[in-house]
């Protein structure tokens, strides 16, 4: 870091770092001054003129805005000079003119900017007494977004956002002068996967969500910070609620993680909560139908099963667990067995990845301090979003991107070097020496690399990674983010031994091997490639029991479901994130009926089997959770709750992983996830449920030339299975592949391995794809 | 997409000239504007394909700018300049008498789509106020007699190519400056004449 600079401000010297925007010198220094448009996490704009100060130039003191004004040594600066006031007060009336001032119906009245800052800075009356520019009230300008532009105060940081940070700019500026609005094309919506964001970036009530609208006032809000465990990012939000219902989520600035963006399902994927369908009471199935009983009952039944000790149990764990939930199930595996247990992820992506003792494991922070990013992974945009916005970001300041094979298709719009088919197979085969890539290695020889890399299909080898993995080990001073995507997985891998994924799961688990099995917070018969093993294979165990929110295709199958309660707000606990930093997970509302936590389930149970049962708290799971850290750096409850800690703490721990190895299976059907899918919380979450629900496929080019796809609508057949579906012609794929949303409803039942009949509608012989 | 080939062409000619693709939005605009008289969502979808940005970026360019048009023009955009010169040497008479003899408003196009008329801010010719504008030719010294002369020329003759050297020698006056270049090339749509747009032509 360079020499520090010294400045003058109302009379008080403060110190910066050069090159800082005096507005931002100043806040690091106590002293706020005004803004609409300027805002820390994006470039700078002058648009609104909010933050004028009067600078000593040689010529006199001028007026500046401060936050386009760099800070200089000696600089000489006044925030508070009645010049300074009268501009501000001239501002805020030139604003206030066009503006509606409908805050009895506003949602932001009570939180915006504009009020605040009128209080504060404004002058007392209005002078306007002419006609203010109307237009037409809320418009929709995505499913989940309304933009009122008689609010607007044109302060760009809507459009700043997406055209700088998440990079889909579908609104801008149109018209100029007094004219001016925020659109975007007709027909062509802001269909972003951040878009929430710039709804709570508005330093007016502009932009407003279909979710939160009219809901509450911020007063009556009441506020936790917590960790959402929609993907591993475990990005900082803040949760929000009135009268014990749910009812908003923000970001939360955390630097090294979401620096302050979520993702819009993260964000809007919590209205399940309020449904009427969740499960308030355990059901049993009884003659093939489900009827409810009380959780006493469950216990007792279930006590009787587990005291025999012949019983052999199982237990399949989903990713929406906490880190105590996790080692709830583990004392329970430890307790009742005497054979060492394995615990079965609901991953069909899970492999063993790369944690060996000569790698160094990398921070999302790496990725802005690397030369270069190495990216071979699921479609990051889709499976951990923000983790793709980070990446983004590094890019733009200069670090250099290598993207390998098709699922990253937005990433490799901006990559400086792209692998597609001729390196990368379709099925992500390397079939070339990465060694022999003249371009890698003119990137990446020898220098500071990110590694993130993980599994881009079920049906791809360990091995082809795993080059790429040596390649970079041998050459390159590299650090790796292992990117398995889904919510605690590093909860998981941080609390559990011995974990296995949904392959495993297939091949281990029968009627010889398990008598009793656990199903919690996992449908796999709903999303994996399995879901046709799976769901034979759970209907020839003995007892089957599913803990979850609401039931669906997998819990059908249970002879009993518990109804638990969410980690989204209604539990607390911890959550590890890609990076192994483990935050809190906060309580905000109760949760409906007899629903209980995953751990107080199992430690129920337990003591009512009458087993010695050493961790019966939150607290004392808390504890055992991180009982092999020393007390100074474990991320207990006592230790996160410090001031200082509220980001996280990273312990980078080597998980152990024992998912056997996979070797390739070659299909023309690429199986990938969307951010919205047809899960059962998506299907429950009103405002997003319908981007979800769209059973599609995407065909390449080639196939659909070749078959003269050219209605829009085909029907694929396998077995008795017949689903139709419309299909999308991709320029991006390769010659000969289609991309299957494995998460939309129906498209899971196929067995994508075998072969599949395609039959276009209108046209009517079929035609054989495998 | 909705342009043809040779549209097409000259817009890759175009592009070719700018380091930066997005930099050809310009240009490019114009083109759009001599297809068709405006600029049509249509061509947005177009341009911003070619050069890689979204269709609302190339919407807010294309709607920054007086010069590109968000309605269809008539075949004549007829601009009066309406600012400090032209308006102290009675531009004022000379709108009037065009709005007259046209039938039209601010920013109107007559039904028959012959001419649109426009009052606007200062088109660089106050040494020649008031000056008028045909499909941007340059016409200076222009009397509200003389206005009203040219808009019936061109209404009886409707020439394909208006020049501004033809034009300022029938119905202008006094001119900023002297040239003494004879420039017999005029524009051959609303859009500006530019050579390397081939919105010009020589009239013969
Ligand atoms: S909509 Fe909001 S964020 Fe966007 S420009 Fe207007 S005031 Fe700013
Ligand atoms: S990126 Fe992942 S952790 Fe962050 S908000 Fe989205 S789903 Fe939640
Ligand atoms: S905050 Fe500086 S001009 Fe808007």
């Amino acid at each position: 870091m360079s020499e520090k600079v010294n400045l003058n401000v109302n009379g008080i010297e403060i110190e910066s770092d050069p090159n800082k925007l005096l507005i931002e010198a100043c806040e690091d220094s106590g002293i706020h001054i005004p803004r609409f448009c300027w805002h820390k996490r994006l470039d700078p704009v002058g648009m609104c003129r909010m933050c004028l100060v009067e600078v000593e130039t040689p010529r006199g003191k001028i007026l500046v805005p401060s936050c386009t004004t760099e800070v200089g040594d000696e600089m000489v600066v006044d925030t508070e000079s009645d010049v300074v006031k009268k501009a501000q007060e001239g501002v805020l009336e030139f604003l206030l003119i066009n503006h509606p001032l409908d805050c009895p119906i506003c949602d932001k009245a009570g939180e915006c900017p504009l009020q605040d800052q009128t209080m504060a800075y404004g002058p007392g009356e209005s002078r306007f007494v002419e006609e203010k520019r109307h237009f037409e009230k809320p418009i929709n300008i995505s499913e989940i977004i309304l933009l009122d532009r008689e609010r607007c105060i044109l302060c760009a940081r809507c459009t700043r956002f997406s055209d700088e940070i998440s990079g889909d700019p579908l609104i801008e500026f149109i018209q100029r002068g007094n004219k001016t609005e925020v659109n975007t094309f007709p027909n062509e919506p802001f269909r972003s996967y951040f878009s929430g964001n710039t709804v709570q970036i508005c330093p007016v009530g502009a932009l407003t969500s279909t979710s939160y609208r009219f809901k509450a006032r911020p007063w009556d809000l009441k506020s936790t910070r917590s960790t959402c465990n929609g993907c591993s990012m475990g990005c900082s939000i803040e949760l929000n609620s009135s009268q014990n219902k749910m009812l908003r989520i923000l970001g939360v600035d955390n630097d090294a993680v979401n620096q302050g963006w979520i993702c819009d399902k993260g964000r809007y994927n919590f209205e399940y909560l309020n449904s009427d369908s969740r499960l308030k009471n355990p059901l049993k199935k009884m003659d093939n139908e489900f009827v409810e009983i009380e959780i006493q009952d469950v216990y007792s039944e279930l006590s009787e099963v587990i005291k025999d000790k012949q019983t052999k149990v199982n237990f399949l764990l989903g990713s929406n667990l906490t880190n105590e939930d996790y080692v709830a199930f583990r004392e329970f595996s430890e307790i009742i067995s005497q054979s060492e247990k394995s615990f079965y992820l609901n991953d069909d992506l899970l492999f063993k990845g790369f944690f060996g003792d000569n790698i160094e494991l990398a921070k999302i922070d790496d990725l802005n301090s690397s030369d270069a990013i190495v990216v071979w992974a699921e479609d990051l945009k889709e499976k951990i979003p923000v983790l793709y916005l980070r990446i983004r970001q590094a890019v733009k300041n200069g670090v250099k991107l290598v993207v390998f094979g098709h699922t990253n298709e937005t990433l490799s719009d901006i990559a400086d070097v792209y692998y597609g088919k001729e390196t990368v197979s379709e099925n992500f085969e390397i079939v070339k020496d990465v060694s022999k890539l003249k371009e890698i290695k003119d990137l990446v020889i020898g220098k500071n690399i990110t590694a993130i890399l993980g599994k881009a299909t079920p049906y791809q080898s360990d091995e082809s990674v795993t080059k790429l993995f040596e390649f970079l080990n041998l050459n390159t001073n590299s650090k790796v983010l292992n990117a398995y995507s889904k919510g605690n997985t590093y909860g998981a891998f941080k609390t559990l031994e011995n974990v296995k994924g949904l392959n495993d799961f297939v091949n281990d688990i029968s009627k010889e091997s398990t008598d009793l099995l656990f199903i919690v917070g996992a449908d796999p018969v709903g999303r994996s490639v399995y879901s046709n093993q799976i769901k034979s294979i759970i209907k020839g165990l003995d007892i089957v029991v599913s803990l979850d929110n609401f039931n669906h295709e997998t819990s059908e199958q249970a002879n009993f479901v518990i109804p638990i309660s969410s980690t989204l707000g209604e539990k607390e606990g911890t959550f590890t994130n890609i990076e192994f930093r483990t935050s809190r997970i906060d309580k905000l509302v109760p949760s409906p009926g007899q629903t209980v936590s995953d751990w107080e389930f199992i430690t129920s149970l337990m003591n009512f089997a009458g087993l010695t049962v050493k961790t019966n708290s939150l607290e004392d799971l808390n504890t055992k959770a991180y009982e092999n850290l020393e007390d100074s750096v474990s991320p207990v409850f006592d230790n996160l709750d410090k001031p200082s800690n509220l980001d996280g703490m990273v312990n980078v721990s080597k998980p152990k992983i024992s998912s056997s190895v996979r070797t390739l299976i070659k299909t023309m059907f690429f199986t990938g996830e969307k951010l919205y899918g047809d899960s059962v919380t998506v299907r429950h979450s009103d405002s997003i449920s319908l981007l979800g629900s769209k059973k599609y496929i995407e065909v390449s080019e080639s196939l659909a030339e070749k078959y003269n796809l050219t209605s829009g609508k085909c029907t694929l057949i396998q077995d008795e299975l017949e689903v139709t579906v419309s299909y999308e012609v991709s320029k991006s794929l390769p010659n000969d592949l289609i991309y299957v949303p494995k998460n939309r409803r129906d498209l899971n039942k196929f067995d994508f391995s075998r072969e599949i009949n395609i039959i276009p509608s209108q046209v009517k012989e079929a035609l054989n794809v495998n | 997409m909705s342009w043809d080939d040779k549209l097409l062409k000259q817009a890759k000619k175009i592009i070719k000239l700018y380091p930066q693709k997005r930099s050809a939005i310009g240009p490019l605009l114009h083109l759009a504007q001599s297809k068709d008289g405006y600029i049509s969502d249509d061509s947005i979808a177009v341009i911003s394909e070619l050069v890689g940005i979204t269709e609302v970026q190339v919407k807010s360019v294309s709607t920054f700018y007086s010069m590109y048009k968000q309605e269809p023009t008539g075949k004549y955009l007829l601009s009066v300049c309406k600012s400090i010169s032209c308006e102290i040497n009675n531009s004022s008479e000379v709108i009037n008498k065009v709005q007259e003899f046209t039938g039209l408003n601010n920013n109107e196009t007559d039904e028959e789509k012959l001419f649109t008329f426009e009052a606007v801010e200062c088109i660089g010719a106050c040494g020649g106020a008031p000056a008028v504008q045909v499909n941007y030719e340059t016409v200076e010294g222009v009397t509200s007699e003389n206005a009203v002369n040219l808009c019936k020329w061109l209404k009886e003759t409707k020439p394909e190519v208006v020049v501004a050297d033809e034009m300022q020698e029938n119905f202008g006056g006094i001119k900023s400056f002297d040239w003494a270049i004879q420039d017999s090339s005029g524009a051959t749509s609303t859009a500006p004449g530019f050579q390397t747009l081939k919105t010009t032509k020589v009239k013969k």
